[in-house]
């Protein structure tokens, strides 16, 4: 959980918050690559969900499961919602909301990570 | 369904959306397995995750009824977040988990102080009569 993988999701997701703030800050209307890098995030958190639900039925760690899993299974909601609710919108607030997500997502995963290791 | 809002508040029904799906996981996670722990607390936080859903909902859509939900559910919170914070800080013993709401939302970068503050503030300067 707390291998290359996960580093990736964070690197990807920061990456596209930071295609997303260029969009932004240059008021350039938003691009269906742009747009579609949402689904690219949610394909991504999907992996990770599974990778992280079968290493964790794998192990005899002790953490709190039910957060575990609760935070795989429904990261992947968030930009999968952003996706859908930034569509045909071309405006500056549509690659702000990219931004907002692309930020989120690697603090969920420092958040998994952390239940991971059994922090609170 | 409602026409979809539109302007500052997309961003905002993203952010009040994301707060929602983790106040209701995390409190849902809370009631399941260790209610018994700090039922205030986690009742607490139980209330704060339904109210953060009807926000994002009535924030993402446009119309007036809408727009009063929304402003109940936004002060609603707003006092939430005050008398909460407030509460922890002076009775701290009454609150041995922490509620999304403890020392005004610092644990969550006081963003659930911010976030009604700034709805309300947009739900007033786009409304219609104003």
């Amino acid at each position: 959980m707390t291998g290359l993988f996960a580093t990736i999701t964070m690197v990807v997701s920061l990456a596209m918050a930071a295609w997303a703030l260029v969009h932004l800050v240059l008021n350039r209307p938003m691009s269906r690559a742009l747009h579609s890098s949402q689904l690219v995030i949610a394909a991504l958190f999907i992996v990770l969900a599974i990778g992280g639900i079968v290493q964790m039925i794998g192990s005899d760690q002790d953490f709190a499961r039910a957060e575990f899993v609760g935070y795989l299974v429904l990261s992947p909601v968030i930009p999968i919602g952003s996706w859908w609710w930034t569509r045909g919108d071309r405006t500056r607030i549509g690659s702000a909301i990219i931004v907002v997500v692309g930020l989120v997502m690697p603090v969920l995963v420092a958040r998994i990570q952390q239940v991971w290791s059994g922090g609170g | 369904m409602a026409e979809r809002s539109t302007g500052g508040a997309r961003l905002l029904v993203v952010v009040y959306a994301i707060f929602a799906i983790a106040a209701t996981a995390r409190s849902a996670v809370q009631l399941f397995t260790r209610f018994d722990e700090a039922p205030v607390a986690y009742l607490l936080s139980a209330l704060a995750a339904v109210v953060y859903i009807i926000a994002t909902v009535a924030l993402s859509r446009a119309d007036r009824t809408s727009r009063r939900v929304a402003t109940a559910a936004l002060v609603f919170e707003l006092s939430g977040v005050l008398v909460v914070g407030t509460a922890s800080l002076l009775f701290p013993d009454a609150f041995p988990r922490a509620t999304v709401w403890s020392t005004y939302g610092s644990g969550y970068l006081f963003i659930p102080l911010a976030l009604p503050i700034i709805g309300l503030w947009w739900l007033r300067r786009t409304s219609p009569k104003a």
